[in-house]
């Protein structure tokens, strides 16, 4: 399909390695990987019609972190700026809405978490209901396995396909540089782990992990002027379900991410390669269903969140992953998935294609 | 010498009081006084309940019902080593319990003594604080215990007749969280310079700007700097702009009387430091143009530890302060186009 003017495309994408704990500022780890995203287009800091950050004051406890952060742009002179305080995979979606009104070109989303500061497994206590469950410190470990206990009781799964995600998302993740965790897993070896939260083991939580991801996006006939094989943007939608769990239908789907797959028409065509995130190991389960995917969808080939999980960057992770794989390694229809949200709360979802 | 610090400790603590709304209000002002209850709303009842219908977006109304203390358990998580955040501090179980005459299921603590007795199905029943101890928060309920009868409980499904002004319309919370950063590279160069009683900065090679204290980048030219790129800066130089605060005593605030605030140029170079104190003089004497000149703590009393990556260019407990130097100020003009 010919492209447009009005069609835009992923084109550059840089992230920061995936560690335990850096010894940089937020800024500090933004500014080298924002900065390459754009050398790796050919362009310059003042060449970008729009920026974009996702980021959380509340994970490096710095009020105000996300004013500092605009450092790294070097937003001098004046830039177009704006932030959300969400993962980056929702300020993508900003920059493509603003790019959409067809002014400026190019558009650089990012996302940052510098998530060792903080324990997240406590912190996000914070984001539950504030009448209902954070007097009771509902963390997000119970909240998660709660909705895993109501997984396995539906009998759509069993411990032992969660722990089959963990070993295959693992295991992807040794050819991925950027990965935190990654190896070889033996499934019988981890299911005779101690439960965490019944029925999650450690290998079914994410790791934490401080990192960085930027995207460069490009309108129209642009892309093709900075990118060999841009990465269109085809469809992007995001939902979002009742924020306490129980009031949902039923916590074993996503409603959200199915509407969303439609929205974005995931359904519409094969698609390659799906990298979905699921800071969950079960949770990746509950997402291929309310996708949609077939087993010819390769999931997960950087190994997904459950080998690295920058809260804040996990989602803009995934559309760069999948776009790399449009722009770097051929394929023709990819997939990223965004979570953000106790329980798979809130869901975005794109669909990213190369020409023919 | 001091140690300068590579970690530091960060306890993040806040009191709030929220507003609940009439719907809100009316659910916490019946927990306090022992009685839980749903609000009916599209054919079913939701407790605990919510101003709106997560359905449809509706108004929930005021058709309120008792419901519990008795429920069901259907999914459950053991908690086998709480945290601070948890209510009660032995191993217990998170669960969704759907409370006798509710449609929809309630988060809470299931204290029941073992992972082992936790079965999904199991009857549990709603432990309540002391009345003197209830103050109309969720964790009035202390937790849910197994039910010694399984049987209805009485009264469950029953309107409840609630009262036209709630007893309780706000809620006390508290937010307490620790954090632990790790002190950067550029920050750790800033404090073995104050420790070593000199000012440093971080001179960009492109745009020639110094920024004092180091901050690991020219945030204008967006490229990293290092230690290659410290200079040393004078520690003398010229006030460019001021406020004065009249201080509002909320908890950590020190000052009580109104006390200024400066930018101050530094001599020969074009580094601000910012949010600077004057010694010495009153408030209302501070002038724009003033030469002044730090004033340093003594060296063995110096100290970093109160300066972390929150704050380029505070002199931690090293300058105590800037104080005036007697030469005649600078005209004040010299500084209008400035914005620091």
């Amino acid at each position: 399909m010919a492209r447009t003017e009005n069609d835009i495309a992923i084109v550059g994408f840089s992230q920061s390695p995936m560690v335990r704990r850096s010894q940089k500022t937020e800024t500090e780890m933004m500014l080298p990987v924002v900065q390459s995203a754009i050398a790796s287009v050919g362009l310059t800091k003042n060449d970008i019609g729009f920026t974009v950050s996702g980021s959380c004051d509340y994970l490096s406890g710095q009020a105000f972190s996300f004013v500092s952060n605009v450092d790294a742009y070097g937003a001098w002179p004046p830039i177009n700026e704006s932030h959300v305080e969400m993962d980056g995979a929702w300020a993508l979606y900003e920059a493509f809405v603003r790019l959409l009104q067809g002014d400026i070109d190019t558009a650089v989303a990012a996302g940052v978490g510098k998530n060792s500061n903080s324990d997240p497994s406590t912190l996000f206590t914070i984001e539950m209901d504030p009448y209902y469950l954070t007097p009771i410190g509902a963390d997000p470990w119970s909240m998660a396995a709660l909705q895993a206990r109501a997984y396995l009781d539906s009998g759509k799964a069993t411990e032992r396909d969660f722990a089959e995600v963990v070993a295959r998302n693992r295991a992807n993740a040794k050819s991925n540089p950027h990965a935190q965790l990654s190896g070889d897993f033996d499934i019988d070896e981890l299911l005779a782990a101690d439960y965490v939260r019944n029925p999650l083991r450690r290998h079914d939580l994410p790791p934490t992990t401080d990192g960085c991801a930027a995207i460069v996006l490009a309108r129209g006939k642009k892309a093709y002027d900075l990118c060999e094989r841009p990465a269109w943007i085809t469809g992007i939608d995001h939902r979002i379900e009742a924020h306490l769990p129980t009031m949902r239908a039923d916590i074993t789907k996503s409603v959200s991410t199915a509407l969303a797959a439609q929205g974005a028409g995931v359904g519409n065509a094969p698609i390659d390669v799906a990298e979905i995130y699921a800071p969950f190991s079960f949770q990746e389960l509950i997402i291929r269903e309310a996708l949609g995917l077939d087993a010819s969808t390769e999931i997960n080939p950087s190994g997904g969140a459950l080998a690295a999980n920058p809260v804040m960057v996990s989602g803009l992770i995934r559309m760069g992953e999948a776009a790399t794989q449009i722009m770097k390694n051929g394929k023709r229809r990819t997939l990223a998935h965004a979570t953000s949200g106790p329980c798979l709360q809130q869901n975005l979802v794109c669909v990213l294609e190369g020409d023919e | 010498m001091p140690d300068v610090v590579h970690e530091s400790v960060f306890n993040l603590q806040f009191p709030f009081t929220r507003t609940l709304g009439s719907t809100l209000s009316t659910f916490f002002s019946a927990l306090a006084q022992g009685q839980i209850i749903g609000v009916r709303t599209g054919g079913r009842v939701i407790a605990p309940p919510l101003e709106y219908d997560p359905d449809t977006a509706a108004d929930s109304g005021t058709d309120y019902v008792k419901v519990g203390p008795k429920g069901t358990v259907s999914a459950w998580t053991w908690v086998p080593e709480p945290t601070h955040l948890h209510t009660i501090k032995n191993p217990f179980a998170f669960a969704f319990i759907t409370l006798d005459g509710a449609d929809t299921a309630m988060i809470h603590l299931v204290d029941a003594g073992s992972e082992s007795a936790m079965k999904p199905g199991m009857r549990v029943e709603a432990t309540f604080k002391p009345v003197d101890e209830r103050v109309g928060r969720i964790d009035d309920i202390l937790a849910f215990v197994p039910a010694a009868d399984p049987a209805p409980s009485a009264g469950a499904g029953e309107s409840w007749d609630a009262p036209a002004e709630p007893e309780i319309s706000t809620q006390d919370s508290y937010c307490d969280l620790v954090y632990v950063d790790n002190t950067s590279a550029s920050t750790l160069l800033w404090m073995e310079s104050l420790l070593a009683g000199k000012l440093v900065g971080q001179k960009c090679p492109v745009c020639s700007r110094t920024f004092v204290g180091p901050r690991g980048m020219c945030c204008v030219d967006a490229i990293e700097l290092d230690e290659t790129n410290v200079v040393d800066v004078p520690d003398r130089g010229v006030i460019t702009n001021f406020t004065v605060i009249t201080p509002v005593q909320y908890p950590g605030q020190l000052e009580t009387e109104p006390f200024a605030r400066c930018s101050i140029l530094l001599d020969g170079t074009d580094a601000v430091m910012a949010q600077q104190s004057i010694l010495d003089i009153p408030a209302d004497q501070v002038r724009v143009g003033m030469h002044v000149a730090a004033v340093w703590v003594p060296e063995a009393e110096r100290d970093v530890s109160e300066i972390g990556n929150r704050g380029w260019g505070s002199g931690g407990d090293c300058i105590s302060g800037w104080r005036h130097t007697g030469q005649p100020d600078e005209p004040e003009e010299n500084y209008l186009e400035r914005m620091m």
